[in-house]
């Protein structure tokens, strides 16, 4: 599937557009998008083969050598001179605020040309065939144990093309992604939910291995219908890659996006050279860093992709910015800057966010825990940047005795605490390594962008409850 | 709207269709400390076809987004694909809504003002606020929406809608040379009202400051704990999900009609859904199908009495009238005075990270970032906390004020109070 012909008609309108703003700001940008999803899902009694959230429209940035403006619509053709008039009334500020804006560095405009494009495997696939595959998910899920009630089966591909134009850069990508989902409710004298979570650019990946996952969600609902809740209380913890990946997200990474630094919402700010985590922790983040769910070419305000190393050796190195943070803080951006649509703001959003690997072995890390658990799968998890308080919930966990899983299932399980003691308690990293992209992380409680995180299996000690 | 309906009408093999239409205007401004970053404006369209088509006995439907950058062709094209998949879906059969021609507005002064006035505004009696000394805000946004929604389907639905709506999102922060602490704040209304928007902002200022002071209790505690209205939303809004037809249809519903989910002797649970709540941005005079929409009672005394949903859903569960799909939530007062709450030691959640509610692991709790310790005539701040307990036992003895408020859906009482539980 090709780059959107579309946008690519479109790419005049967005240089005209571009000078005739050129003659009222110093820097415009135009960003167009063409998002395409489509879902296909089934369960018990239901089936849908359908588009879903999908986008397509322009946002124009524009910045007057002090402070930003933006202008989202879903149409720049015609009148180039009517439409920079429209634009300019549209973020007309009251007189009272003028004097109030910032006074923000020039933005960089740096030359370059370029077409990026990863190609999926998306087109070898009909509706018929996938809507086919989520009915036997179902069909299979629902045969395996007559308590299952209903049984999901979910498979949601989506293709992105974006162009991005200002006076010196024409940049367009076009990348492709696909979630796989199967899950179960079942009923054993109490009711859970268990779901199996794919992710590739791969759809024929996420088709098999969603397939694969029929046996894993009924055995874990046998499990978690037996689940007890767990004794609040601090204890020895070993996490799943889904859990690292929380902790990455949740614990740290939100703490380091550099528009939090901007207005002194970051503790991490004033932490840039310090421990913040055990001397064997490092962190990375990029669309660049790793391949899976949020690796772009560039970002919503043009700059290239970058893997940024945030903790090197348990030391708070960097942070991740958009333009309008980076600028404000006289740094460079780091490629982090995300709308969730374009309708949307940009602002500075992990992307991969991941602990590296370490050198031990997961069964020494759980034969060293007297008593403690195994944490598996996210649930959700809420930052605290300023405060540096964390609150992640995991879905289930295993009980830990003498260095031994057990049988003993707890769930749900929430992990709250203050984030460097978390971090500062990590004292075994094992040698393996995951990244899971299907999740969606809101920034607050808005501006949802898709997301990936993972990492190795940490040993850690944590509260509990 | 109009090209696209003579499309779909013109279109043979298909069944039906319903056309479901956005338009949003916004005027938004973001706040950097008290200066200006940024000012934004946004005039976008969303548009949403479904089509459907009756093959073998049974409905299939398929929709898909209209872009502006559509032709006629592309669009004829896309009904094309979603006829074909709609034929790929067998579900049961339901009927659209049928008739019915609205142009309703919610109540609102938002329209009186142009949009940089009205932020200007807004703006200044947020900042107005900022007077508690060691106090700050630091981050400003403004969020200023007129939404117009259109619905029309084949059946002779055609119903519009305009809401003007606010949303703030201010971080009150405060600071001095030891630490700076913050709370979040999520302020939503349809009615500009300064006064009352600064009240807002100076108690969550005040709020702030006693986060700075807070502490974490030297012990664990086993105490009565109190919600506050955005906390009680939600628990609410997880007990509705078991009584909406879809998770009944679905078989994802954990009580059904006829459960008594309060076996003890507390305050009884009166749930109601409801269309339109006063000062309520998620009132609706129809729901996305188009739908009329009626107030449904869903519990009773703590006894699950109804369900509510769309109408389609409705119909596979053999309900006559489906209520259609309604977005505001009434609890209903209790009887729990000032005075009763104050006769034994309590905390009181001002602040959390996102309380967790989960009624197949019948468990309640979260993250504690500020909240108030009444004991012994003394009232401390406390944070660094967790909460934990047994939703159903906190649903059998709950109390709940007698004094009631709207916040965002959700409109009941302040305060609702869990006895005996766990906190670390």
């Amino acid at each position: 599937m090709p780059f959107s012909a579309y946008l690519d008609s479109m790419r005049e309108d967005c240089r005209e557009l571009v000078a005739e703003l050129k003659k009222s700001f110093d820097y415009v940008s135009v960003l167009g998008t063409d998002v395409r999803s489509s879902v296909y899902r089934a369960d018990r009694r239901m089936s849908m083969a359908a588009d879903g959230e999908g986008e397509c429209g322009f946002v124009i940035k524009m910045h007057s050598g002090k402070s930003f403006y933006e202008y989202s619509c879903d149409d720049i053709s015609g009148d180039k001179k009517a439409l920079a008039a429209k634009i300019i009334s549209a973020v007309k500020t009251d007189p009272a605020l003028v004097s109030r804006q910032i006074s923000a560095a020039a933005v960089k405009d740096e030359p370059m040309k370029k077409d990026f494009v990863r190609e999926t495997d998306f087109a070898g696939f009909t509706d018929e065939y996938l809507l086919g595959v989520c009915k036997q998910i179902s069909n299979e899920i629902c045969a395996k144990d007559e308590k299952v009630l209903n049984a999901f089966g979910m498979i949601m591909p989506y293709t992105v093309s974006k162009l991005f134009v200002t006076a010196n850069r024409e940049l367009s990508q076009h990348y492709g992604w696909a979630n796989g989902y199967s899950m179960a409710i079942y009923n054993d004298g109490r009711m859970v939910q268990t779901r199996h979570v794919e992710g590739s650019d791969k759809l024929s990946e996420v088709i098999e291995n969603t397939k694969a996952s029929v046996d894993e969600v009924v055995e874990l609902a046998r499990h978690l219908v037996k689940a007890q809740p767990i004794k609040p209380g601090v204890y020895d913890v070993i996490t799943d890659a889904s859990i690292t990946g929380l902790i990455a997200h949740e614990a740290f990474g939100h703490g380091v996006e550099m528009d939090q630094f901007v207005k002194d919402r970051a503790l991490a700010k004033n932490c840039v050279g310090e421990y913040v985590a055990s001397p064997i922790t490092n962190m990375h983040d990029g669309a660049a860093a790793a391949h899976s769910v949020a690796s772009y070419f560039f970002d919503d305000d043009g700059v290239l992709a970058h893997d940024t190393q945030i903790i090197k050796d348990g030391i708070l190195v960097a942070g991740l910015s958009d333009l309008a943070s980076a600028t404000q803080l006289g740094t460079e951006p780091t490629g982090n800057g995300r709308r969730d649509n374009y309708r949307r703001k940009a602002y500075s959003r992990m992307t991969n966010t991941f602990f590296t690997p370490g050198k031990d072995k997961l069964e020494d890390m759980i034969a060293s825990v007297k008593h403690g658990y195994m944490l598996f799968e996210t649930n959700n998890g809420m930052e605290d940047p300023k405060n540096w308080q964390i609150q992640c919930t995991a879905e289930y966990g295993i009980e830990i005795v003498d260095g031994k899983l057990t049988d003993n299932y707890v769930s749900p399980v929430v992990m709250s605490g203050y984030v460097p003691d978390l971090l500062k308690s990590i004292s075994m990293i094992s040698d393996t390594f995951k990244v899971e992209g299907s999740g969606f992380c809101g920034k607050g409680y808005k501006e949802w962008v898709r997301v990936s995180d993972g990492g190795p299996n940490l040993k850690v000690r944590v509260k509990l409850g | 709207m109009k090209n696209l309906k003579t499309i779909l009408d013109n279109t043979s093999g298909i069944s039906g269709y319903r056309i479901s239409e956005k338009n949003v205007k916004s005027y938004e401004l973001f706040f950097v400390h008290r200066s200006l970053e940024t000012v934004r404006s946004t005039d976008t369209k969303a548009t949403w076809v479904t089509v459907y088509v009756e093959h073998d006995g049974a409905v299939g439907d398929s929709n898909f987004p209209v872009f502006e950058s559509m032709s006629d062709d592309d669009i004829r094209e896309k009904i094309k694909t979603a006829a074909a998949r709609a034929m790929l879906v067998s579900n049961q059969p339901y009927e659209l809504p049928a008739g019915g021609e609205l142009e309703a507005e919610l109540p609102t002064n938002l329209d009186k003002y142009e949009p940089e006035t009205l932020g200007r505004m807004i703006a200044d009696a947020v900042f107005d606020a900022d007077d508690v000394p060691g106090g700050s805000i630091n981050a400003l946004e403004i969020f200023i929406y007129r939404d117009e929604k259109h619905v029309v389907n084949s059946r002779g639905v055609d119903k519009k809608e305009t809401v003007h709506r606010v949303m703030i999102e201010a971080i009150p922060t405060f600071t001095d040379e030891k630490q700076s602490v913050e709370l979040y704040e999520d302020y939503r209304f349809t009615v500009f009202d300064k006064e009352k928007i600064t009240a807002e902002i100076r108690e969550k200022m005040k709020e702030t400051a006693d986060r700075y002071k807070a502490e974490k209790p030297g012990r664990e505690l086993s105490i009565n704990v109190v919600l506050r209205p955005f906390e009680i939303a939600s628990l609410c809004g997880e007990l509705s999900y078991d009584c909406n037809y879809q998770s009944i249809y679905s078989h994802a519903n954990l009580h059904k009609e006829g459960d008594d989910l309060q076996t003890g002797d507390g305050d009884k649970i009166n749930l109601t859904m409801r269309s339109v709540i006063e000062g309520s941005e998620n009132s609706a005079f129809f729901d996305g199908d188009g739908a009329s929409l009626t107030d449904k009672q869903i519990i009773k005394d703590g006894v699950i009495c109804g369900s509510f949903g769309s109408v389609r859903f409705g119909q596979y569960l053999g309900v006559k009238e489906p209520s259609g799909s309604l977005g505001c939530i009434e609890l209903g007062a209790g009887t729990l005075t000032d005075e009763e709450t104050e006769k034994e030691p309590y905390l009181e959640c001002a602040s959390m990270s996102g309380i967790q509610i989960d009624l197949y692991n019948d468990y309640i709790g979260g993250e504690i970032r500020l909240a108030y310790l009444h004991e012994n005539g003394k009232i401390t701040p406390v944070t660094g906390i967790s909460m934990s307990a047994k939703l159903s036992e906190v649903l059998s003895t709950l109390r709940l004020s007698e004094k009631t408020d709207v916040s965002r859906n959700y409109k009941g009482p302040v305060k609702l109070l869990m006895k005996g539980v766990s906190v670390l």
